[in-house]
C-alpha cells in the first residue's frame, strides 16, 4: 500500500498549517499593497463586489419567506425571474432574527409619538423592502408624517426603479404612502462622497425632525475613517434627536471569526471596520464616541433569538417548528458573530426603545478576561 | 486487481462508481451489515473518529493522519453524509472498505444517515446532481438502516505507551511526562502536543478543562494546573480497563442497560422519537438528569446519568461524536465521556481542528470478538463485580488532531468551498 502524502505539503508557497494560520489575518489587510494606488483601477471592481453582496442577502430573504420564517411580499420584487435559492435552517433562522429584531428598533420609533414626524435613513439598502412592509402595517396610524430615504450606489438604485417602475402595484403603493404621509425617496450616491469637504446634500432629507439612520451590513464596508465620517455628516447636519442601528459581523479573532475573514476574502469581500469594532463593548464605545449619548446598546443575534423581548416565546417556537435544525453548535457559532447595536441622542429614542436591553454582559465580561 | 480495489482506487481519487456498482456495492454492504449486532463487539487497539460530514479531502487527511486501511482498525461513529460537498464519495469510500476488509473497520450510524435530513442537509441533493436520480440515494439510504446503533470495545489498555515520538515543542520534553501517561495528544505531524499522567480522584476535575482552550495543532490545548501534578494513581494493579461503548449522540432515558440496545429493531429508518432516535441525538450537557434538546430530537442528559449507566454496563467512558468541538475532541464528567470531532473547519466555515483517538490494546484479550449480536450479560451482577467495577480506570487515550486539508491537490476535483455568511 502506498504511503498517503501529506496534502498540507502542496499548500501554495509556505508549507505547514502553522504558518498559513499565522497568516491568515493577514491576507486582507492588504500588506505590502499601497492602498493609494488601489484606488484608480480597483475602486469600481471593489465597489461591485459590495454592491453585489445585496443579492446574498436578497436570497437569504427570499428562502426565508418561502419557508414561513417571515412574512413579506415583497421579497422576490426585486430580483425578478429569480426562483429562491433554498439555504440551510441555520441561515434562514439568521435571516429572521436579523430582520424581526432591526424590524423591532424601528417600528418602537415610528410608534412612539405619533404625531410627530420622524425620518428613516437607511444606508446600503439595496433591495430592502422595509419601506414597503412598514407603510402596509402602519400606514394610517402615523398623522405627523413618515420620511423615508434609501442610499445605494447607482446600479442597485436603478435596479430598483426599474422594478418600481414595472410593477404597478409597487408604484401605486408609494402614491398611495404618499397621500397618507409617508415619502419616499431613493437616493443613488456613493456613502463616500458624504466625506468630502462640501458635499451635496441629500435630496429631501430633513433636518429637523427625529431621525434614525440604518446599516445593515453597510458601514462595515469602508474604512473605519469613512465609516466614522459618514455617521458624523449625519450628526453635524441633523439638528434634532438622531439614532443609529447596526447590523455586522464581530468577534474576527477567533477561529470562526478568521475563518469567515479568509473566506470573505476569497470572494473579494473586505470587512474593513470588522477588527476595529470587533465586539459587542466596542460597538457601544463606537456609538458613545460618534456622540450618541443617550444610550449605547449591542446584543449578539444568538442573544436576541434567545430574548423574549426580541423574540417572543411563542415565536421561537414556531420558528423552531419550521425546519429541523440540527447543527445547533453551529448556529451558536455563526450567531455569535453578528450582531445588533443601536445608540441615540433624544429622549424620543430613549422612550421608544425602553425595556430593549443592550448592556454589557457578565458573558462578555468573562471573554473581555479570557481574550 | 478485483473490481472492489478499482472501486476503492476510483472513490480515493474522489471519482464517483458507475451506479450499477454502487447498487451492488450497497447489496453487498447490507449483506455484511445484517449480520453485525445492534452493538458490534470491536477489539482493541481501535481508532474512533466522530463526524465526517463529506468532507472527502479532510477524509484523506484522516487516513494520513490515522494510517490506511487496513493498516489501522477503524471505527466511524457515523454523520458520513451531508453538509460537505462529496457526501457520495466519502460514503462510498468507506462502504466499500467495509466491503473489502469487514474486520478492520467499524461502520455505525449517525443521525443524518436518514431519508429525512439527507432531504434537508445535502446528501440527496448530492446523488441527484451526480447521477441525475435518486436511485443511488435509495440504495445508501438502505444501507443506513442497516448500519449498527453502537459499538463496545473491549480489550483497551489502561497504560498508554508513550509515544515514539519528537515533540511538537522541544522545550517541552523536559517538562512533560514520560511515564503513567493517560493522555497523550499528538498533531497532525506525528509530534507530541501534550501528555498527562492519570490524575488522582482529587485532581480529576483538570481534565474537563483539557480542551476548554481554543487551539490549532500547533497549540497543545492547556490544562489548568501544571502537567504531572496527577500523582500515579493505584498503579499498575491488573485491573482492566472495562469497555467503551461508542454511539454517535448519547444514551436514552429509555436505555438503562446496554442488553436494551440489543433488542431493539433497527432496520428502519430512524424514528422521530424513542430509544432508536436518542442513541443518535443526545448530547451530554451541564445538567443533572435529562433534559429537552434544543435539536428537536433526542434528550441532553447530565453527568449523574453517564457515571450511574457507565457503573451498571461496565463501561469506563462512552465514546460519541455528533456535536462540534473546536477543539476536535472534548472531554467531560470526570472524563466518563468524550466527544470526538473529524471534520475539520467544518462546513468550511467554522474554523474548528478535528480529531481522532487511538485506543491501544492490553495485550490480556484473546483477540477474536464474534461481530454478532450475542455476547447479552456480559456485566455480571453481585457485591463482588460491584467492587470490581469501581476500579475502572479509563482507557489510556491518544488523541491525534490535524487540520483542515486543501482542496486543490493531486487533481481531485475540487470545487472552492463557499460558506454562507450576512452580507
Amino acid at each position: 500500500m502506498e504511503s498517503i502524502p501529506n496534502l498540507n505539503t502542496f499548500r501554495s508557497g509556505r508549507g505547514g498549517p502553522r504558518r498559513r494560520r499565522a497568516g491568515l489575518g493577514g491576507s486582507s489587510d492588504g500588506h505590502g499593497l499601497d492602498p493609494h494606488q488601489l484606488v484608480d483601477h480597483a475602486e469600481p471592481a471593489r465597489d461591485r463586489i459590495v454592491r453585489e453582496t445585496d443579492n446574498d442577502a436578497g436570497s437569504s430573504r427570499m428562502s426565508a419567506v418561502a419557508l414561513g420564517y417571515l412574512h413579506d411580499e415583497y421579497a422576490g420584487i426585486f430580483f425578478p425571474g429569480q426562483d429562491p435559492i433554498k439555504r440551510y435552517p441555520i441561515i434562514n433562522r439568521g435571516t429572521y432574527v436579523r430582520t424581526t429584531a432591526v424590524d423591532e428598533l424601528v417600528v418602537r420609533f415610528i410608534t412612539t409619538r405619533p404625531a410627530e414626524r420622524k425620518q428613516i435613513i437607511s444606508l446600503g439598502a439595496g433591495s430592502d423592502t422595509r419601506f414597503f412592509r412598514l407603510y402596509d402595517r402602519l400606514k394610517s396610524t402615523q398623522p405627523g408624517g413618515i420620511v423615508y430615504h434609501e442610499l445605494d450606489l447607482e446600479a442597485n438604485v436603478d435596479r430598483k426603479r426599474t422594478a418600481l417602475r414595472s410593477s404597478m402595484a409597487l408604484s401605486q403603493k408609494v402614491h398611495d404612502a404618499e397621500s397618507d404621509g409617508w415619502r419616499y425617496h431613493l437616493n443613488a450616491l456613493d456613502l463616500r462622497d458624504l466625506t468630502k469637504k462640501s458635499p451635496s446634500p441629500i435630496p429631501g432629507m430633513e433636518t429637523q425632525c427625529p431621525t434614525l439612520l440604518l446599516s445593515e451590513c453597510c458601514l462595515c464596508y469602508l474604512s473605519p475613517e469613512d465609516a466614522g465620517s459618514v455617521i458624523q455628516y449625519f450628526t453635524m447636519h441633523v439638528a434634532a434627536p438622531l439614532a443609529l442601528v447596526l447590523y455586522e459581523p464581530i468577534r474576527p479573532f477567533d477561529a470562526f471569526g478568521k475563518t469567515m475573514v479568509s473566506n470573505l476574502a476569497s470572494r473579494a469581500i473586505h470587512l474593513q471596520t470588522l477588527k476595529r469594532y470587533s465586539s459587542l463593548d466596542a460597538q457601544r464605545q463606537r456609538l458613545r464616541i460618534a456622540g450618541f449619548t443617550g444610550g449605547q446598546n449591542a446584543r449578539d443575534v444568538r442573544q436576541l433569538w434567545e430574548t423574549d423581548a426580541w423574540v417572543a416565546q411563542s415565536e421561537r417556537e414556531r420558528v423552531e417548528g419550521l425546519e429541523w435544525l440540527d447543527e445547533v453548535e453551529e448556529w451558536n457559532l455563526l450567531a455569535s458573530h453578528y450582531c445588533v447595536a443601536w445608540g441615540w441622542k433624544g429622549d424620543v429614542f430613549g422612550e421608544a426603545w425602553q425595556g430593549l436591553e443592550g448592556f454589557r454582559t457578565a458573558s462578555e465580561d468573562r471573554d473581555a478576561e479570557n481574550g | 486487481m478485483s473490481d472492489l480495489d478499482k472501486a476503492i482506487a476510483q472513490l480515493r481519487a474522489c471519482r464517483p462508481i458507475p451506479e450499477n456498482q454502487v447498487r451492488e456495492l450497497c447489496y453487498k454492504a447490507r449483506e455484511l451489515l445484517i449480520e453485525e449486532g445492534n452493538v458490534v463487539t470491536v477489539d482493541a487497539p481501535v481508532t474512533i473518529c466522530g463526524d465526517i460530514h463529506g468532507q472527502f479531502h479532510d477524509l484523506m487527511e484522516l487516513f494520513r493522519v490515522g494510517g490506511d486501511v487496513p493498516d489501522t482498525n477503524y471505527l466511524f461513529m457515523g454523520d458520513f453524509v451531508d453538509r460537505g460537498f462529496y457526501s457520495l464519495e466519502s460514503f462510498l469510500l468507506l462502504l466499500c472498505l467495509k466491503v473489502r476488509y469487514p474486520d478492520r473497520i467499524t461502520l455505525i450510524r449517525g443521525n443524518h444517515e436518514s431519508r429525512q435530513i439527507t432531504m434537508v442537509y445535502g446528501f440527496y441533493d448530492e446523488c441527484l446532481r451526480k447521477y441525475g436520480s435518486a436511485n443511488v440515494w435509495r440504495y445508501c439510504c438502505e444501507v443506513f438502516d442497516h448500519l449498527a446503533l453502537g459499538a463496545l470495545v473491549i480489550g483497551a489498555t489502561t497504560d498508554l505507551a508513550p509515544s515514539d515520538a519528537p515533540f511538537s515543542d522541544p522545550a517541552s520534553q523536559s517538562t512533560l511526562p514520560s511515564e503513567e501517561l493517560e493522555i497523550e495528544i499528538l498533531n497532525s505531524a506525528g509530534q507530541i502536543l501534550n501528555r498527562f499522567t492519570r490524575a488522582t480522584p482529587n485532581s480529576s476535575q483538570d481534565l474537563s478543562q483539557l480542551s476548554q482552550n481554543p487551539s490549532s495543532p500547533s497549540q497543545a490545548p492547556s490544562r489548568t494546573g501544571a502537567p504531572g501534578t496527577g500523582a500515579a494513581s493505584s498503579t499498575n494493579n491488573s485491573t482492566n480497563t472495562g469497555a467503551v461503548l461508542c454511539v454517535h449522540g448519547g444514551l436514552s432515558p429509555l436505555i438503562d442497560k446496554i442488553d436494551k440496545i440489543r433488542l431493539l429493531d433497527r432496520k428502519q429508518e430512524v424514528p422521530h422519537d424513542g430509544a432508536m432516535c436518542d442513541l443518535l441525538w443526545s448530547d451530554p450537557d451541564d445538567i443533572d438528569g435529562w433534559g429537552l434538546s434544543p435539536r428537536g430530537a433526542g434528550f441532553l442528559f447530565g453527568a449523574d446519568i453517564v457515571k450511574c449507566f457507565n457503573h451498571r454496563n461496565d463501561l469506563s467512558l462512552i465514546c460519541r461524536a455528533h456535536q462540534l468541538v473546536m477543539e476536535g475532541f472534548k472531554e467531560m464528567f470526570d472524563s466518563t465521556i468524550v466527544t470526538v470531532w473529524s471534520a475539520p473547519n467544518y462546513c468550511y466555515r467554522c474554523g474548528n481542528v478535528a480529531a481522532i483517538l487511538e485506543l491501544g490494546e492490553d495485550g490480556s484479550n484473546a483477540g477474536y470478538a464474534a461481530r454478532s449480536n450475542g455476547d447479552a450479560n456480559r456485566s455480571r451482577g453481585g457485591p463482588l463485580a460491584e467492587q470490581r467495577r469501581e476500579l475502572h480506570m479509563g482507557p489510556g487515550r491518544r488523541y491525534r488532531v490535524f487540520d483542515a486539508a486543501p482542496q486543490d491537490s493531486r487533481g481531485m476535483p475540487a470545487k472552492k468551498p463557499v460558506a454562507d455568511y450576512f452580507l
